[in-house]
């Protein structure tokens, strides 16, 4: 094995967590190297091709690699198999590359949920070893340097700003936003634009919004879309003290006697899998909450012998995903006035609405007291045709074809209009929700793969069940024809955080309030593991507001200490 | 983006489509039809599909058998009788499904779950019933005898599979990008009032593509 690379600063991944620190580390001078396994794709090679997502073109493969899933079978047993549901974009810039970008913060009373709320039986919660106060600034950072798009409205759950509005407007929105605004209004309800990270207008050299109506889970062909690849990684590498190392697949963190870490070896995937080695001063690893765990426990060492981090085995424990369900509203084209079911059927601007009326629940009908509730987001899922058609040509257990096959397709794609909305609330953390290493599967390269074990509590169903509730309630306001909700308990597997969550106790934490491994002195973890819970909504842009934050404190250390300039 | 995995809403059977998305592929949504289940059920009646199922499911398919003139008659014979030209939009010949069909069977991982040789023994199985029951081959039977051998099959979930197959790859080349030789200049989508996205895949960037070319110089 040879030393191929030197650095200052080695990321390992390059999603929300990683780019940030690219992105700050770089324009201040440092030499930084983005270890990613994935290759390296450009605007112009995300067509809005379904077959793209179908045949997983951008994700880690299942036959290479993939994760054990251990989820509860609600009699006590669990069931146990492997999948490749938790891979969310395995290119440079991440899963962010194939997000919706929903930017909600996070508010005052989800950094101290205990003290807010009071301990529930049988979950983790703690309070975070930060305010959020101490993270505004690095929102407010977020919201011009990524670009985030929207305007704020005054409401109840409002979070406090340091600034007055977002740096750039609201992207275009869909008719169907009026008559939301309508409907909750006539609800004594608050509806809110939704923030997005998205640009409205272009900025640092990316384009705006295309509004092809093919966004989400599609890669962004115009740049718009804030991903780390765009928004931060592209500009890194323009100073010159970035490089980004594709297909290095990093498989281990050497440490030496004092537990810090040497270097960090990776497979060359564009050089016949061999190994390579990478040496820096100062660590980062930001691969997703459950293969930066797997990465821990994997780079065993003198001081590390049960994993890096792992002395009082806090690693990969306490993760999380986003608690809640999604809900339906269908209208029927037929009993709609031509207009109004010409403007419904309209494709390319965004739905864009959201409501946290619940972000706190006061209902006695639920408890006795206030508890933790959510946010919903109304939305568009990207549009994907043959996805649908190809459930419909089962009518229950029967297949259907010939004449009926095809009228029930033409039917559901021309006689009716289906809306969506998603609930976020918290998946408390409790002692069976967690990653280990499965020491039977393995990966391509013979690693042990990660086992996700996804316990959920009983809490997160009452309070997604709320919550669904009002959404069909404002579908049904709106005029829908039909309208369902469900309440989930599967884990959501493009919204995973915690395994590695910060604290000021290294007994019940991995990394301290900086996000530096305890006992680890040049490691720090910035994507989402840090987190504690996860809020009641998607947690990109927290990632992303904390990788700045936690940027700025390496910034301050590695002009204190000289040792660390080169 | 909340991905659906798991719900059991509506009534088309959805967890069909979110194992797809969230990863399983479709030999194991295959399995969840019954395939796997249902074969023990079939041992006396069918041995012949028996036999083709267990190779699909063991993966020891190598053939490199192709369509021949006759089963290439009969498959499109069988996919007229499951999207016919009725008069209100394209049928599986507007859609050039018989193509599609057969460049789409050519796909590694379709390939690997060895769905060209059971869509072949299908043929084959699909010809022995015709005659032994309407006592004629299938592509010289009259539309609703035709019907009347599908509906037959469909009944054993071998046959049930086999169709269900057809028809995955037959909606495929209604609603997928004409790049991919179905959907015949969007034929499909304007029958369905579909906005597709924009850019478009073309030739030389198709998912084929981007999964063999090596961007590391980029």
């Amino acid at each position: 094995m040879k030393s191929s690379k030197q650095f200052d600063i080695c990321i390992v991944g390059s999603g929300a967590g990683a780019g940030p620190i690219a992105y700050e580390l770089a324009r201040a001078g440092f030499k930084v190297g983005v270890l990613e396994k994935g290759k390296w794709f450009k605007e112009e090679d995300f067509f809005k091709d379904e077959q793209l997502a179908r045949h997983s073109v951008f994700r880690s493969q299942f036959k290479d690699e993939r994760h054990t899933l251990e989820e509860p079978n609600g009699d006590g047993s669990w069931s146990s198999d492997t999948t490749s549901q938790f891979w969310g974009g395995n290119i440079v810039g991440g899963a962010t590359n194939f997000m919706s970008a929903y930017f909600h913060r996070l508010k005052p009373q989800d950094f101290r949920l205990v003290s807010e709320y009071g301990a529930i039986k049988g979950a983790n919660n703690v309070d975070w070893p930060i305010s959020y106060d101490e993270l505004e600034p690095y929102y407010a950072k977020v919201e011009q340097v990524v670009g985030v798009s929207g305007k704020v409205v005054n409401h109840p759950q409002l979070e406090p700003r340091s600034t007055k509005d977002f740096p750039f407007p609201p992207t275009a929105e869909h008719p169907v936003a009026q008559r939301f605004d309508i409907a909750c209004k006539s609800l004594k309800l608050h509806p809110l634009p939704m923030a997005r990270g998205i640009l409205s207008i272009p900025f640092n050299g990316r384009l705006s919004c295309e509004y092809s109506g093919y966004c989400g889970n599609y890669g962004c062909h115009s740049g718009a879309k804030a991903s780390s690849r765009a928004a931060l990684l592209d500009s890194a590498v323009k100073t010159g003290h970035c490089e980004i190392v594709t297909q290095a697949k990093v498989y281990r963190l050497n440490t030496d006697e004092s537990g810090n870490i040497t270097s960090a070896d990776y497979f060359d995937l564009a050089d016949g899998d061999s190994s390579k080695r990478v040496t820096a001063k100062l660590f980062v690893v930001a691969c997703y909450s459950i293969e930066s765990a797997r990465l821990l426990l994997s780079s065993t060492g003198v001081k590390h012998p049960n994993g890096i981090g792992n002395r009082y085995q806090q690693v990969g424990k306490n993760l999380h995903c986003c608690a809640g369900g999604t809900g339906h509203g269908v209208f029927k084209m037929d009993k709609l006035k031509e207009l109004e079911a010409k403007q419904l059927k309209v494709r390319g601007p965004f739905f864009n609405r959201a409501l946290q009326d619940w972000y706190e629940i006061d209902d006695s009908a639920v408890s006795g007291k206030p508890i933790k509730g959510g946010t919903l987001d109304f939305v568009f899922d990207p549009p994907s045709p043959t996805g649908a058609t190809s459930s419909l040509k089962w009518q229950g257990d029967n297949l259907l074809w010939g004449t009926p096959l095809k009228q029930k397709i033409k039917s559901h794609f021309t006689q009716s209009k289906d809306f969506k909305f998603e609930v976020f609330c918290d998946w408390l953390t409790n002692d069976e929700c967690y990653v280990s290493l499965d020491t039977q599967e393995k990966d391509r390269w013979g690693q042990n793969v990660a086992k996700v074990r996804a316990g959920f509590h009983p809490h997160d169903e009452k309070v997604a069940q709320y919550l669904v509730d009002r959404g069909v309630e404002v579908m049904k306001a709106m005029g829908a024809h039909k309208s369902w909700g469900n309440v989930f308990t599967q884990p959501t597997s493009n919204l995973v955080a915690g395994g590695c969550r910060f604290g000021d106790d290294p007994k019940t934490s991995v990394l301290d309030k900086n996000c530096r491994v305890h006992d680890c002195d040049n490691l720090y973890v910035t994507d989402g593991s840090f987190m504690p819970n996860g809020g009641s909504v998607t947690p990109t842009f927290t990632i992303y507001a904390n990788a700045f934050r936690v940027a700025d404190k390496m910034l301050e250390r590695m002009r204190a200490d000289v040792s660390l300039i080169s | 983006m909340l991905t659906d995995k798991g719900l059991k809403s509506g009534s088309n059977k959805p967890e069909r489509v979110s194992a797809y998305s969230c990863g399983l592929n479709r030999r194991a949504f295959l399995r969840q039809t019954g395939a796997g289940a249902m074969l023990l059920g079939l041992l006396g009646a069918k041995p012949g599909v028996v036999v083709a199922a267990d190779k699909v499911e063991a993966e020891t398919v190598s053939s490199e058998e192709d369509f021949s003139f006759h089963a290439q008659a009969v498959i499109e014979a069988v996919q007229m009788q499951l999207f016919p030209d009725d008069g209100d939009g394209p049928s599986a010949r507007d859609l050039n499904a018989f193509r599609y069909l057969t460049w789409a069977l050519e796909d590694p991982d379709n390939k690997a779950d060895g769905d060209k040789v059971f869509i072949l023994q299908g043929v084959g199985w699909l010809e022995e019933l015709a005659k032994s029951t309407q006592g004629s081959s299938f592509i010289k039977l009259g539309a609703s005898e035709q019907d009347a051998v599908l509906k037959q099959i469909s009944k054993s979930s071998a046959g049930e599979n086999w169709l269900s197959l057809l028809l995955y790859y037959l909606l495929e080349s209604l609603t997928l990008d004409p790049v991919y030789g179905g959907n015949t200049d969007g034929i499909g989508w304007q029958w369905l009032e579909h906005q597709p996205g924009f850019p478009r895949p073309v030739e030389g960037k198709t998912y084929l593509d981007f999964s063999s070319v090596n961007l590391n110089e980029k």
